[in-house]
């Protein structure tokens, strides 16, 4: 039984080995953990910009569980292996600074996503501008909310340095209207729909005239979601926040969650691999450029915290009832 | 005559199966220097965690360490803390390195004491005791370094103990190979080894030839953590940085390695030689399959069946009966020639 184990993996291996010498150039994806549906549908991205150019070898890996050593390790045979090209979503970008800077000394070209402080990588890829997102989340809550009101923030934790971005540009943004007033701001919600149920409820019991919600981490808008639809008062409460299309779904559609904001992982794996793909070329990267996906038309070119520079999309989504369909994940 | 090995045959010949397997798929890239000397980097961190596992495993008792990963951790952060506070890594690199090293040794040390000394003053059960240290070590290494990474820098030294090579063989290996070489010696020559297995295989006997079983424990655990300080010195040196959620994933990995090389989870047997083939076997494995582009997954399903295999190989002797089938067919034909 041994035998015929090896004999077909050694069959696969040599299928493998044979389609990657073919290749002009391998682009490898390896993202923070497989099998999650935020990085499924990236590889829906990647396999789409692998049907585009079909004279390279593209791919998405990544590791069974959520550990930064497990993808340490792949990053390191994928390196030795002499993968032309390495796109990376860091799950933590400090302890792959050794690999990718030993990674660039031979000639492997990296580029990085949703690691902005990382030093060694030669062009990390942002969906959008922090501020930009924050302020157009707040646009969307004072247009629901008509400009007046009381309204109140929700952050993953007062440490994470996104969330605070963004509830900060959230603010800025609510000085236009000069009716909106804020109240209770940076709950912490700690990533957890439940915990964010039990203090959404304290603080409609606390302010029974609020009016909105601006929320950060990705299962906000389901906690507070919930306590405004048992409370009676969806449509009526604006919720605006950062959230996944498939889980908002029934309080999009039952107007407890009035608009999510996010950015496609799809586009993300598509502009990561472009970009991958013009440094492979040797082709130089512009401010103002089109990588030829959309939300990444018109890019901001930055320098980064190290040598490399940071690409910044415009790839924001904000989706309400009428159009989340469009990004079913 | 000494028995065969069957465990020790089957290691070997995975690893020159694989081996082979990789060099044939890849084309040579496999079997290629870089890629020899990338995998070899990779095998110490983890398999020094598994030679730790190993000692507490043998020394029976129901012995096992479940804090090694999270000491190591906490031995870099700690040490990286400290250290980056008084010595400057560029100004004098070398003494950086050094006092870093000991440092991570002495934190290493320290930890595998408080084991040693729970476990055997106040008899706590090894998985128990180990389980509450794992979580205080990870505790104190949030505190230390308020959760974040902490950057040791890289150093001349420093970068050299992580991925230099000397004679074409990474350093951190040959470290690896000579620390497996001491503790071989020490298990196989000196009284304590000797004891120590045998209050593993038999703690009642060990009792009454008047073994020193407190101490015996103590030693083993500090042992052990001795080694996941060790460990610690060759990640930060690896990957410039320290955190103290790396490798969450290497503990189970720690006890699959030992396991698979026939360690007795019930004690008194293990050899150091076969839990560093297994180290290399696994290493082997996860590299080819992530030469190939297989999902991770197939990885973890490939462990387990590997794992499985061994348990029934040891379970049923296969090896030794075949070894015996050999020699009987043998001898007939030698005394016809």
């Amino acid at each position: 039984m041994k035998k015929t184990l090896k004999l077909g993996v050694v069959a696969a291996l040599l299928a493998s080995g044979a389609t990657a010498a073919l290749a002009e150039g391998t682009i490898t994806t390896v993202v923070k953990i497989s099998g999650i549906p935020w990085f499924d549908r990236m590889e829906t991205g990647v396999e789409l910009f692998a049907e585009q150019n079909p004279d390279m070898s593209i791919s998405q890996v990544g590791p069974a569980s959520a550990d930064s050593a497990q993808q340490l390790q792949i990053v390191q045979d994928l390196v030795a292996k002499g993968t032309d090209a390495l796109a990376v979503v860091p799950m933590d970008p400090a302890i792959l600074e050794g690999i990718f800077k030993r990674a660039m000394d031979r000639g492997t070209i990296i580029v990085t996503h949703e690691a902005d402080n990382q030093m060694n990588t030669m062009v990390d890829v942002e969906a959008f501008d922090n501020a930009e997102y924050g302020a157009a989340l707040n646009a969307r809550l004072a247009e629901c909310m008509g400009g007046e009101g009381k309204w109140t923030t929700f952050v993953g934790s007062l440490g994470s340095r996104t969330h605070m971005q963004w509830v900060g540009a959230g603010e800025e943004n609510a000085k236009q209207h000069p009716g909106m007033e804020l109240v209770d701001p940076n709950n912490e919600s700690f990533d957890d729909a439940n915990g964010t149920y039990e203090k959404a409820k304290e603080i409609l019991r606390k302010h029974p005239d609020i009016k909105g919600f601006q929320t950060s981490a990705g299962n906000d808008v389901l906690g507070v979601g919930r306590a405004i639809e048992e409370a009676g008062l969806a449509g009526k409460v604006c919720l605006v926040g950062t959230g996944l299309p498939n889980p908002s779904a029934s309080y999009l559609d039952s107007g407890a969650i009035t608009a999510i904001g996010f950015w496609d992982p799809q586009k993300a794996g598509m502009a990561m691999n472009a970009v991958a793909k013009m440094l492979l070329e040797g082709k130089e990267l512009t401010d103002g450029m089109d990588l030829g996906v959309e939300g990444y038309n018109s890019v901001t070119l930055k320098d980064g915290p190290g040598e490399g520079k940071l690409l910044i999309g415009n790839g924001m989504v904000l989706a309400d009832k009428d159009t989340y369909k469009d990004y079913l994940f | 005559m000494r028995k065969l090995d069957g465990r020790l045959v089957i290691l070997s010949v995975l690893v020159l199966v694989l081996l082979g397997a990789g060099g044939l798929v890849s084309g040579g890239t496999y079997l290629s220097l870089f890629n020899l000397q990338s995998m070899a980097t990779q095998v110490p961190e983890i398999g020094l965690l598994a030679i730790g596992v190993m000692l507490a495993m043998c020394a029976g008792n129901g012995g096992i360490d479940l804090s090694g990963i999270a000491l190591a951790n906490l031995a870099g952060v700690a040490s990286g803390v400290v250290v980056t506070q008084f010595v400057s890594a560029t100004e004098a690199p070398w003494l950086f390195t050094l006092a870093f090293a000991a440092g991570a040794l002495v934190v290493g040390a320290l930890g595998g004491l408080l084991n040693g000394i729970i476990i055997a003053r106040l008899g706590i059960t090894p998985i128990l005791c180990t389980l509450g240290t794992q979580m205080l070590f990870t505790g104190l290494a949030v505190v230390v370094s308020d959760g974040r990474s902490v950057t040791i820098g890289s150093p001349d030294p420093m970068y050299e103990l992580g991925n230099g090579v000397i004679l074409g063989v990474p350093y951190s290996f040959l470290i690896f190979l000579a620390v497996a070489l001491v503790l071989g010696a020490v298990l196989r020559f000196t009284p304590f080894g000797m004891r120590l297995m045998l209050t593993g295989a038999n703690a009642k006997a060990a009792d009454f030839s008047g073994f020193p079983k407190k101490t015996i424990f103590t030693v083993t655990y500090t042992l052990s953590g001795l080694l996941a300080g060790l460990s610690g010195v060759i990640i930060a040196a690896r990957n410039v940085n320290v955190k103290w959620d790396y490798g969450t994933s290497y503990l189970l990995i720690a006890i699959l390695i030992a396991v698979m090389a026939g360690v007795r989870p019930e004690g008194g047997y293990g050899r150091i030689v076969c839990v560093v083939l297994s180290a290399v076997v696994l290493q082997l494995l996860s590299s080819l399959l992530n030469f190939i582009g297989l999902s991770n997954f197939v990885r973890d399903f490939a462990w387990g069946a590997l794992l499985l295999s061994f348990l029934a190989v040891g379970r049923f002797g296969l090896i030794e009966s075949l070894a015996a089938a050999v020699t009987s067919a043998r001898s007939p034909r030698a005394s016809k020639g």
